[in-house]
């Protein structure tokens, strides 16, 4: 693909770097862009290129956590029917006492997946209104969609195994003791899990 | 006089949708007041479990999301992976996969086709319907090994060619459905019992249609020109040649004709596919699955399902299974803010109608 | 429209013509419909095929499948004796255990329908509950649609008439991305570990390359093997004919996989950092070591790690023993050891080179002088061809000829060479030969393939121009008045089956007798061990069978304070299996000494 077919695009990630300060956008190619933002810069952008470019529908809302390094990271995605080009909002929050403002005056829709986000990850949308429960019921573990929720622990705590499959074998652990080989600790990591 | 109010809670099963999910309605009368959709019966956590299994593990949950039709869930999530590592699909793969994607849409609007004659009452459409589907379900059965859940379109490609002989059956079943869709005229489209139910009901302001996030056949039928296959080409859309359908009316009549119509339409696109078929492999081999892993990034992909923009967010740490993938299915917004909006004023004997209409799908709401 | 609409009333009427049509669905009488060619139901797992290398239970993502052991299957070489079991009440039929399984013995039938009121017996072995599976398999994968990756990313070399121009190593050498993506191809089943006399921890290096952690890759093969790049370039790799892949495929190159990691520390220094050994305080306890080989090398690094204080007395000026004499520059350059040996060195392992034993120092003296004597001797004196005219002059062992030219010298070969026998050795001294500017052929009284040689050298010797011939037996030398060699008398042979089960025997045919004129001739058919060194009294305290010094399983003799490994211990007689005898007795000798 030629430089010029990407115009459109660099067009606006340049127009919105220059509308909104510390925005930074990149074009991924044709008909992709993405901008990351801050998060307090959220309604603002949102209601900026639904107003002035033309990315009047909502695709989708998006919630990533980043346990490592200690943030979520929110991801709006927008469409132009217009200008048929696809873009990424992504803002990063704290995982600590995860609050954002409440976009739903913006599209409607966004109160759904607002909802959900607030459950399944805890991030508190300030000013929203909606049921706490949306999908969960009596819930009162951890947001279990936050990486440090282990579903494994969790189904060993609350479930049982059904007896009867206790004499499954490893097969590394099979050889292992056939041969008498031992295993240092810096191998055992690599091995098939 | 004024009625009093009364809260009806209807569902969670119930004949408006496939799968499981409750509208409280607050009615006065039989008029609904105010709307509110719970959900919570079907949450499988599919997109937790993904976190724990790898690539091409994950590949074998993705379609179990929707029933009705899962190919856009395998090729979202295939084309996301692929978009991602930046792996090349051979150009028969795309052919089969957008033969997969229509006859997918055909099935899935047998399915519509039933129920939405079911939900008003008119139960011989849902015994033709369904037992129709079954002939394409065949053809899945024979071209992937399973009938509902195929688990066919995967990373780099399709898992098998096509078996000997194969597209003269599609092209046999596609002219029995041209037949019968006929015979679906008769008993549905010039039926006066389902004009009348139809028409004027589950009225969607066009003006707000877009902005409510209201996709696929719902949105043409409010009059936009509105399809991922043209908006964003993906497969080989843009090498075939079709129409993309509106109706004015944005009622549950109008949505049906567009369904209708774009019934035709998936007809004569598999004989176009079949028709120009390139040969060629089938699929690019990925690496050994267990030592897969793919390059840190993310891709949003999109296709058009029986029932609007079906999307997949996906999200890799560069590791050998994904960070995020999330799945936004048209029901997410259909089944929740829309039809609250839309059901308010509605007669309760229209409300199973109206969410037929809109495709609601509540294992997508919560997957 | 009307409020009655006539014709939209009756037009639905028209569905009652249906009445009069057959039902779409179910026939009459009943026939079962039979499923697709490819439809996914019940597994079945061809029992025979199998080798329970377990990954199909790896992949399930519903944990579906379990290994078990079954009552008629025995664990063996290159099979763990496990299959795998299904729980058919978690299974999704995805099919990806079939896609993945390397042998191809995991398939899905058409059957599906499993009624049964016990939810126990959702638990069934394929194969063993249903053999007759068998003949209805549907979905299976075919080698070309299988997920396992059957082909070898492909070793640079030099070409054969470069090769043939100088010493320079033949192998080029896994770049890091090829490294890298043939490491991607293992499926860790660890069925290699078993057959590596060694069990070195295969699969765990071979994921640490893939992962991109070459120093992890290093730090695990020095685990049990202080010789890894030199495995990595000469290894008998027995780890590979039993590979998963191999049965349909190219095995995993494992040897390869190993010179690459270690070939990442290019310096003893780097070895050292990267190693970076955990060496326990000196215990004050001695152990003599005779013989700097594989096995000598290795008791030595490893006692040296756990504080003894290690002596090796070797013969020659470098160490290696036949690593170092008796495999050519072209396979393993000189560096590469020595950097090996350095490193042990660095780490408090002493040498005494030049030091014959029996003859600089007597074997009473190192067994006095130390707490425990590992003997680690190697074999080194050829086995005689057995026919006339074999002390001419221009006749000798091939190990002689390979010892020559390691220590650097040049021997003159004369034009055209002929090799006795099929062995690595064989092929070496017919390699070498090729360099020093002479004509070869190889003797062998087999077919080609049973030559025991690698099949890698043989097709290394044979682009280097070197002709196999392969049924003959030569049967004189005969020598000019000089008793120089002059040629080679030998008959052509017809292999015969065995009445007794064994491999076919090469019979001579009669009348064959043909005449080549050679100006060399080179016997590689054996060698044994000298124990000349060895005075009487060790001689009669330790036990020695067939040439062979008798050990226990700790490698401990007779004599508990000797302990012996390598060639002149193993039925094997390869590096590894003296590496092996080595590591195992670091184990003994410690237990000897610290209890």
């Amino acid at each position: 693909m030629t430089e010029n077919s990407l115009d459109k695009e660099q067009q606006i990630v340049n127009h919105l770097v220059g509308t909104f300060q510390n925005l930074t956008g990149k074009v991924k190619r044709n008909r992709r862009i993405e901008v990351s933002i801050e998060k307090k810069q959220i309604t603002s952008v949102l209601n900026y290129v639904k107003d002035h470019l033309g990315f009047i529908h909502f695709s989708h809302m998006s919630c990533v956590d980043w346990l490592e390094d200690g943030y979520f990271e929110l991801v709006y995605i927008l469409w132009s029917p217009e200008q048929k080009i696809q873009l990424l909002v992504k803002a990063l929050v704290d995982r600590e006492n995860a609050s954002v403002e409440n976009a739903d005056m913006i599209w409607r829709q966004l109160n759904t997946y607002q909802r959900e986000i607030r459950e399944m990850f805890g991030v508190n949308f300030i000013g929203m209104k909606g049921d706490k429960e949306f999908i969960l019921e009596d819930w009162d573990n951890m947001p279990p969609m936050r990486r440090d929720f282990n579903t494994v622990d969790y189904i060993q705590e609350v479930y049982f195994e059904r007896p009867g499959r206790e004499d499954a074998q490893n097969v590394r652990e099979t050889i292992s003791k056939r041969t008498g080989e031992e295993i240092p600790e810096v191998a055992t990591k690599y091995s098939r899990d | 006089m004024r009625e009093k109010a009364t809260t009806l809670y209807l569902g969670p099963q119930h004949p408006g949708i496939t799968g499981n999910m409750m509208i409280k309605l607050k009615v006065e009368g039989d008029t609904v007041v105010k709307a509110q959709t719970h959900v919570g019966y079907l949450h499988r956590g599919f997109e937790k479990l993904m976190e724990r299994r790898n690539w091409l593990q994950s590949f074998t949950i993705v379609c179990r999301i929707c029933v009705p039709e899962p190919d856009p869930n395998e090729l979202n999530y295939s084309r996301a992976v692929e978009e991602i590592e930046g792996r090349e699909v051979p150009e028969r793969a795309e052919w089969i996969r957008t033969l997969m994607m229509e006859l997918s849409r055909l099935a899935s609007y047998l399915l519509w086709f039933g129920g939405q004659n079911g939900s008003a009452g008119l139960y011989t459409m849902p015994q033709w319907s369904v037992g129709d589907r079954d002939y394409i379900l065949d053809l899945f059965e024979e071209l992937t090994g399973g009938r509902v859940y195929h688990m066919y379109i995967w990373p780099g490609g399709v898992r098998r060619d096509l078996p000997n002989g194969f597209t003269d059956r599609v092209l046999q079943t596609m002219d029995y459905l041209e037949k019968r869709l006929k015979q679906y005229d008769q008993l549905m489209f010039e039926n006066t019992i389902f004009q009348r139910r139809a028409q004027g009901i589950g009225w969607i302001d066009p003006a707000k249609a877009v902005e409510w996030g209201v996709v696929g056949p719902p949105l043409r039928a409010a009059g936009f020109k509105s399809d991922v296959r043209i908006d964003d080409p993906y497969l080989i859309y843009d090498q075939l040649d079709f129409e993309v359908p509106t109706q004015q009316g944005s009622d549950v009549w109008a949505r049906a004709l567009v369904r209708r119509t774009e019934f035709q339409q998936s007809i004569n696109m598999v004989r176009q596919i079949i028709d120009k078929m390139p040969g060629g492999p089938v699929y690019n081999k990925i690496p050994n699955p267990m030592k897969w892993t793919i390059p840190a990034g993310d891709a949003y992909v999109k296709a058009e399902s029986a029932r609007g923009e079906f999307g997949y967010y996906v999200v890799s740490d560069g590791s050998n299974k994904p960070r995020r993938v999330h799945v936004k299915g048209p029901a997410y917004v259909h089944g929740v803010t829309l039809l609250e909006n839309i059901l308010e004023g509605a007669n309760i004997s229209d409300v199973s109608f109206i969410m037929n209409s809109l495709g609601t799908c509540p294992p997508e709401i919560e997957r | 429209m009307a409020f009655f609409d006539i014709k939209g009333l009756v037009t639905p009427f028209t569905a009652l013509k249906q009445f009069g049509k057959a039902p779409h669905t179910v026939t009459f009488p009943y026939h079962k419909k039979e499923t697709a060619q490819r439809y996914r139901g019940l597994h079945f797992n061809d029992l025979e095929v199998c080798i329970g290398c377990g990954n199909c239970s790896t992949i399930c993502m519903n944990e579906a499948i379990d290994m078990v052991n079954l009552e008629q299957i025995e664990g063996k070489a290159g099979d763990s004796g496990l299959r795998p079991r299904v729980d058919n009440g978690r299974c999704c039929w995805c099919a990806l255990c079939v896609e993945v399984c390397p042998t191809g013995s995991l398939n899905l039938t058409k059957d599906y329908i499993y009624v049964t009121p016990d939810a126990d017996s959702f638990l069934w072995t394929p194969g063993v509950s249903n053999p007759e599976g068998k003949d209805n398999i549907s979905f299976h994968s075919d080698v070309d649609t299988s997920l396992s990756m059957f082909d070898r990313v492909p070793m640079p070399e030099l070409d054969g008439k470069e090769r043939v121009k100088s010493f320079a190593e033949t192998m080029l050498y896994y770049t890091e991305e090829a490294a890298r993506e043939e490491a991607s191809r293992c499926i860790s089943c660890s069925l290699c570990t078993e057959v590596c006399p060694d069990h070195m921890h295969i699969p765990e290096y071979i994921n640490a390359i893939a992962k991109g952690e070459d120093d992890d890759a290093i730090r695990i093969i020095y685990d049990n093997n202080p010789l890894g790049e030199m495995c990595g370039k000469v290894c008998t790799r027995r780890c590979e004919d039993v590979c998963a892949l191999q049965v349909r495929g190219d095995a995993v190159a494992i040897r390869w996989l190993k010179e690459y990691a270690v070939g990442r520390a290019e310096t003893a220094e780097m070895l050292k950092e990267i190693v970076n050994p955990d060496i326990q305080e000196p215990n004050g306890k001695k152990v003599g070591i005779v013989g700097a080989g594989p096995s000598g090398l290795t008791t030595a690094y490893y006692l040296a790690l756990k504080g003894f204080d290690v002596t090796i007395y070797e013969a020659n000026e470098y160490a290696g023993g036949m690593v170092m004499y008796g495999i050519p520059k072209y396979r393993l350059p000189m560096d590469s050891l020595n950097k090996q040996i350095d490193y042990m060195k660095s780490i408090g392992v002493k040498i005494k080179f030049n030091t014959k034993v029996g003859k600089d120092i007597t074997f009473d003296e190192i067994y006095k002088e130390h707490d425990a004597v590992f003997v680690g001797i190697g074999f080194q004196k050829p086995y005689s061809i057995g026919i006339k005219g074999e002390d001419a002059q221009g006749a000798f062992p091939a190990v002689n000829l390979l010892f020559d030219v390691n220590s650097g010298k040049t021997p003159d070969m004369g034009n055209k060479v002929v090799v006795i026998g099929g062995g690595n050795v064989a092929i070496d001294g017919a390699r070498v030969s090729r360099r020093l500017g002479a004509e070869v052929v190889i003797m062998y009284r087999r077919r080609v393939q049973d030559m025991p040689a690698d099949w890698e050298e043989i097709e290394g010797a044979e682009h280097e121009g070197v002709e196999i011939m392969p049924q003959t037996i030569p049967v004189e030398i005969i020598t000019d008045d000089n008793n120089k060699v002059k040629a080679i008398k030998y008959l052509k042979a017809e292999m015969v089956a065995d009445d007794k089960g064994g491999r076919p025997r090469p019979v001579p045919i009669e009348g064959s007798e043909t005449i080549m004129e050679v100006s060399s001739v080179i016997g590689a058919i054996g060698q044994e061990a000298d124990y000349s060194f060895l005075p009487e009294e060790y001689r009669n305290s330790i036990e020695i069978n067939r040439g062979r010094m008798v050990v226990n399983e700790q490698m401990q003799t007779a004599n508990p304070k000797i302990f012996a490994g390598g060639d002149a211990v193993n039925r094997t007689a390869d590096a590894i299996s003296a590496i092996a005898d080595g590591y195992r007795a670091v184990k003994a000798i410690e237990k000897f000494l610290m209890n």
